[in-house]
């Protein structure tokens, strides 16, 4: 096993993927730590409910698994991203073959976070996460992503699948929106 | 809450939030900032909302840690695929064999199996890049053919030919998809 990565917080994400590959497991739990909460928001962010956790899980499972696939061209977190959002279009996917309505509706999604609304004590946040819900789709996703995670346009297109261009107008077209909403 | 007409500054908005601008860039936001107060509002309904959006349900990030496998390093299945494919085209000709021939020969009929397979190989690579293809790997004159010789009866150039074009077929499933889809035009952003 190699030095240990618990104190290693200053590595890289190449370099904690490259002391795993050497086998200190001890890497992966610490890229784990560093991503988990940021792949989480995303993942929510999707309108995914009960299963949160379990693609989160699923996420970095596949992400290992394939990490040979990571060449480093985009940040580990984006690519992380991009594989949490297949991970919940599949899931999608499958649950409507079974019949099930999944679309991501306003009503999902305000139930989905009914139960978070007993942890946010502050009105106004309130406020403020009822008007990202009400965003689009694929709005609240770029949103989420330039706001929340402050990424660029170009890291929002290659988690998303789409252009740096599209990712902009998504992003002005929500902001304008949420002004609308709390301003309401 | 009204919208500052210069949309430049608020496209930086988001990553000024985050510190994500060049100190240079920073500098221009600050000082339109200090005169705005549309853009200082929007800066602060930013951070309200990353504080928001920043609230996770939680995880357990030792279970998702315990869930991850030691590393395996990969298998080289998909090599060895490709080098058998490369075997059943030199077997398909029966004991028959690959020769080298001039264009200005005619192939004899039931010996273009090679041939085939290199302009097959060729149509799937992008435009562009045909330095992989079989065929442009060999002499400009010359193609890759099935004909009735023993491998004995090539010389030593036309062996090394032969499985140059044969190495070229290994690097056919090697290319990879995503880094060539990927051709559209960056759009320009002026931002990060």
């Amino acid at each position: 096993m190699t030095g240990s990565a618990s104190e290693g917080h200053d590595l890289t994400d190449l370099d904690l993927v490259a002391r795993w590959k050497g086998g200190d497991q001890r890497a992966a739990t610490r890229l784990v730590e560093r991503h988990a909460e940021a792949v989480t928001r995303f993942v929510r962010s999707l309108g995914a409910r009960q299963e949160i956790e379990d693609v989160v899980q699923e996420t970095f499972v596949r992400a290992f698994g394939s990490i040979d696939g990571f060449r480093g061209e985009s940040s580990l977190r984006t690519w992380l991203f991009t594989i949490a959002r297949r991970l919940v279009l599949d899931h999608r996917r499958s649950d409507r073959r079974r019949g099930e309505q999944v679309g991501v509706h306003d009503a999902d999604v305000r139930t989905e976070f009914d139960a978070l609304d007993a942890v946010l004590a502050d009105e106004t946040e309130q406020r403020m996460r009822a008007a990202v819900d009400r965003l689009t789709p694929t709005q609240r996703e770029v949103f989420v992503l330039r706001v929340g995670e402050g990424m660029s346009y170009k890291e929002i297109a290659d988690s998303v699948g789409t252009t740096e261009g599209a990712a902009r107008v998504h992003y002005h077209n929500a902001m304008r929106a949420i002004k609308e909403l709390l301003d309401d | 809450m009204t919208d500052c007409p210069n949309g430049d500054v608020r496209d930086l908005l988001p990553a000024m939030l985050h510190d994500r601008l060049t100190p240079e860039r920073r500098r221009e936001v600050e000082a339109h900032l200090s005169g705005c107060d549309d853009c200082q509002a929007e800066l602060a309904l930013l951070r309200a909302m990353r504080s928001t959006l920043r609230r996770t349900p939680a995880v357990d990030v030792a279970a998702i840690a315990a869930a991850i496998p030691p590393y395996r390093a990969p298998s080289r299945r998909s090599w060895g695929r490709w080098r058998a494919a490369a075997a059943v085209l030199l077997v398909a000709g029966g004991t028959s064999v690959a020769v080298l021939r001039s264009r200005d020969t005619s192939p004899a009929i039931g010996d273009t199996t090679v041939v085939v397979a290199a302009r097959t190989a060729d149509s799937m690579l992008p435009r562009g890049s045909a330095t992989t293809s079989a065929a442009s790997t060999a002499p400009a004159p010359r193609e890759l053919a099935i004909g009735g010789a023993a491998v004995s009866d090539l010389d030593d150039t036309e062996l090394s030919t032969l499985l140059a074009g044969l190495q070229t077929l290994d690097a056919v499933p090697s290319t990879d998809v995503e880094n060539t889809v990927a051709v559209s035009p960056l759009q320009p952003t002026g931002t990060n």
